[in-house]
């Protein structure tokens, strides 16, 4: 595989995260197509600790923790910081978890993308609070064990569509990508960089810990997730021009659930009811993206 | 790479019915590699832009070795000898090198051209090839003092008896000499029907040759279809070119009438099937048949054309290896037998592979004894069979590969796409009902590199950089001439992510002796 992308790296070895790290996988990837010019914001999430504490980091750009709800708040001012600098060259990252996405950052993503504030929000979804213990976020799927969705009270929600959230903002660019898709996400992230406005991508990241499956099937799993129509690769520009990008072979979902531990208590029958839900978003991201009439 | 373990990537690319492919791990995705397309492609490209091999070759000896028959066993033989230090003269009773390649399998299979071109490139390695020089048994006395070694390459030349009435007299012609004539350039137009007797190679070489100078042939066999030795892919061209088969007949007698010739033909009924699946058949008492045809041509199973050939009997052999026997007798040169005359499977892979484990286990013997072979021949074997590898024999850097034989389970096929496998132009089959001309036809270099880009490169690093793309511990390193990649043992976590995400199964993940 080659990538579009020169050999520098912007990421030290030796950080904390857990062996078979999606979220490492996808920072490795997605600096590698910003490049050094780049300033990282980080609310509170598993990368506020495999970033290091002060004055350690993993990473070769600037960094700015930040608190958990503040991710799209924080990201407009530090681009207002370096707009009066004159400074259009560096680009700004707003780096959360689904966590700090989908719950606790939503409204200042929210306002931020109302604004069209020039930035790039990456929100690397491992489904759960994973760096406090797996607890369930919305952006945990439907039928999954997390702590505080134990046994069986799993999660009987589906998870929320952020990327159709975000495209309700009608902002330049929104897209889906995939670590086990380098290729397209490195694209995405280029293409990205190079639009004016709010950019929003929505980055499967798997979670061998909390999701109990083994380190090495990290990526093996989120091709699964490509393949098996539950997290297609699309991008919509403008808030309604869709692209599909990948067509994906639609395995069974079942293959992709009975591969981890999170998922094993579920029956034939929930699965079979899975499968249905699935086909139902698929279909309509077909028909958004002109493929169905 | 090829020539370093086969001087006769020319003809194998065209004659070897590539069992190679059977057992390719990309059969089991789409279609498997056409390695015989891109070996012939190869030792045609090398051949168009005179590109001379680099090979690996081992200080000169002092002993001199004599090979009798220069046929792809001899000539194997031969080559990797001259490869390994030795200089050798090899013996040939006909006027041109090549044994059967030369003078049995018909043109269009093998093109003269084709052949000469690899049996030039072994007379470049100081192979000195003396022809028309008939070999008598006396010569293994005289060798002594001359050669220190003689290799026994002569071949199965002579077609067997079938005992049947008639065989004595001229009614049944001989398939082998059939096609020798045809290869010596002579045109034999033929008329009416030839019915061709047997279910081997030859038997269907002859029948192809026989509608090609204008006959109609029917193959008569004892078994079934599926039980014939001959390869099943050049019955199927047979009978696309009009050769009419008849299974389960066997001759029982020939009679004349001065024009034509009537066979009595026994028919055959299967009462089970041997270890090897071959249909066991019985005469089916009372059920004769008769045929009418212009000439009978036998080509059943060939043996040596004389009886000094055959290694002798038991007791005096010294060691009995996969495709060679030797003999170290207490006086004169030592012996190694090869070709047709060791080999169970008569074709011209294991005629080179005997010619090659003759090769070694003559160096070794040379230099340590008979006792030093069979455990020097175990760290040059290749896969799980007997095939041996001269490139690790000569400490190349194969030796270093792990041993392990990857299995399709273990290639991870999310890394490729399904492709299909080229599809080799060929003549017409009316083009080639009338002409010797060779069937199969040249494939471009476009053709060749997309098809070996279809290769799995099974448990061989290719370079592909999945173990460095992935790694989440930037653990990987690529060394700087790019060829290498290295683990950075200090910073990996151990995930296995990358042994997984190899395409091929080249890496391995195995726990830390503590």
């Amino acid at each position: 595989m080659e990538l579009d992308t020169k050999d520098d790296e912007y990421m030290y070895s030796g950080h904390v995260g857990c062996p078979g790290c999606g979220a490492a996988i996808a920072m490795r990837f997605t600096l590698k197509a910003l490049g050094a010019k780049t300033i990282v914001v980080l609310p509170a999430c598993c990368w506020s600790i495999i970033a290091g504490p002060y004055p350690q980091s993993t990473l070769k750009v600037p960094v700015i923790h930040s608190a958990f709800e503040t991710g799209g708040a924080v990201a407009s001012g530090v681009r207002a910081a370096l707009d009066v600098k004159g400074d259009t060259e560096t680009t700004v990252v707003t780096w959360a978890g689904d966590g700090g996405t989908f719950d606790i950052g939503f409204q200042a993503l929210s306002g931020a993308v109302e604004r069209n504030e020039d930035f790039i929000y990456v929100c690397y979804d491992n489904e759960a609070y994973m760096n406090t213990g797996v607890q369930r976020s919305s952006s945990t799927p439907y039928g999954a064990w997390t702590t505080t969705t134990p046994g069986q009270d799993w999660k009987k929600m589906r998870k929320k569509n952020i990327v159709e959230a975000l495209v309700a903002h009608r902002i330049p660019y929104a897209a889906t990508a995939n670590i086990a898709f380098p290729e397209d996400l490195v694209r995405k992230v280029q293409k990205a960089k190079a639009l004016k406005g709010s950019k929003f991508i929505h980055v499967y990241a798997s979670c061998p810990t909390g999701w109990r499956i083994p380190s090495e099937m990290s990526v093996k799993i989120a091709r699964m997730a490509v393949q098996t129509n539950i997290f297609p690769l699309y991008e919509v520009e403008n808030g309604n021009k869709y692209t599909i990008n990948y067509k994906p072979k639609e395995y069974l979902v079942r293959e992709y659930f009975k591969l981890q531990g999170r998922f094993r208590h579920l029956t034939d029958r929930d699965l079979d009811q899975i499968q249905e839900m699935v086909n139902e978003d698929w279909e309509v991201l077909l028909r958004k993206a002109a493929e169905r009439v | 790479m090829i020539l370093q373990e086969n001087p006769f990537p020319g003809v194998c690319g065209r004659v070897c019915p590539h069992p190679c492919e059977g057992v390719c791990n990309r059969r089991e995705f789409d279609e498997a590699i056409a390695i015989h397309s891109i070996e012939r492609f190869l030792a045609e490209t090398a051949g168009r832009y005179d590109l001379k091999p680099i090979l690996t070759r081992l200080a000169a000896k002092k002993q001199r070795i004599a090979i009798v028959g220069a046929g792809p066993a001899g000539l194997s033989a031969a080559y990797f000898l001259a490869l390994l230090g030795y200089s050798c003269d090899v013996f040939e009773a006909m006027p041109e090198p090549g044994g059967v390649l030369r003078w049995g399998i018909p043109v269009y299979r093998l093109p003269l051209a084709a052949l000469r071109s690899d049996i030039a490139n072994i007379e470049a390695q100081n192979v000195r090839i003396l022809t028309g020089q008939k070999i008598g048994s006396e010569f293994l006395q005289d060798a002594a003092g001359r050669y220190d070694a003689v290799f026994m390459g002569c071949g199965h030349s002579r077609t067997v008896k079938l005992g049947v009435p008639g065989e004595k007299t001229n009614a049944i012609e001989n398939g082998l000499q059939f096609l020798g004539q045809l290869r010596q350039g002579n045109t034999i137009p033929l008329l009416g029907v030839s019915a061709v007797i047997g279910g081997g190679n030859t038997a269907i070489d002859v029948a192809r040759s026989v509608i090609r100078c204008g006959g109609k042939a029917v193959i008569l066999y004892r078994r079934r279809r599926r039980d014939m030795p001959a390869f099943e892919e050049e019955v199927q061209m047979g009978i696309e070119e009009g050769v009419e088969l008849r299974e389960l007949v066997t001759p029982l007698g020939i009679t004349t009438d001065g024009a034509q010739y009537t066979l009595t033909l026994q028919e055959m009924k299967i009462s089970g099937e041997d270890s090897r699946g071959r249909a066991n058949i019985l005469p089916d008492e009372g059920k004769t048949r008769e045929l009418r045809v212009e000439r009978v041509f036998k080509a059943t199973g060939a043996e040596p054309a004389e009886d000094w050939y055959n290694p002798p009997d038991k007791t005096k052999v010294s060691l009995t290896l996969s495709h060679t026997i030797l003999i170290s007798p207490e006086s004169g040169p030592a012996l190694a037998f090869g070709g047709d005359l060791t080999n169970e499977t008569k074709s011209v892979a294991h005629a080179v592979a005997s010619g090659k484990q003759a090769a070694m286990a003559l160096d070794i013997f040379f230099h340590g004894g008979m006792e030093a072979i069979v455990p020097k021949l175990a760290e040059c074997r290749v896969g799980q069979g007997p095939s041996l590898s001269m490139e690790m024999y000569m400490e190349g850097s194969r030796r270093l590969r792990n041993t392990h034989v990857v299995s399709y389970e273990e290639i991870n096929t999310d890394h490729f796409q399904f492709q299909p496998r080229i599809t080799r132009p060929r003549l017409l089959k009316e083009e080639r009902r009338t002409s010797f001309k060779e069937i199969d036809l040249k494939i471009s270099t476009n053709l060749a590199i997309r098809e070996a880009e279809r290769c799995f490169n099974c448990g061989i690093c290719n370079q592909c950089d999945n173990c460095y793309m992935f790694c989440p511990d930037i653990a990987v390193i690529r060394e700087k001439n790019n060829n290498e990649r290295h683990i950075n043992y200090d910073y990996c976590k151990g995930c296995g992510l990358c042994v997984v995400e190899c395409p091929r199964n080249a890496m391995t993940l195995r726990e830390e002796d503590i």
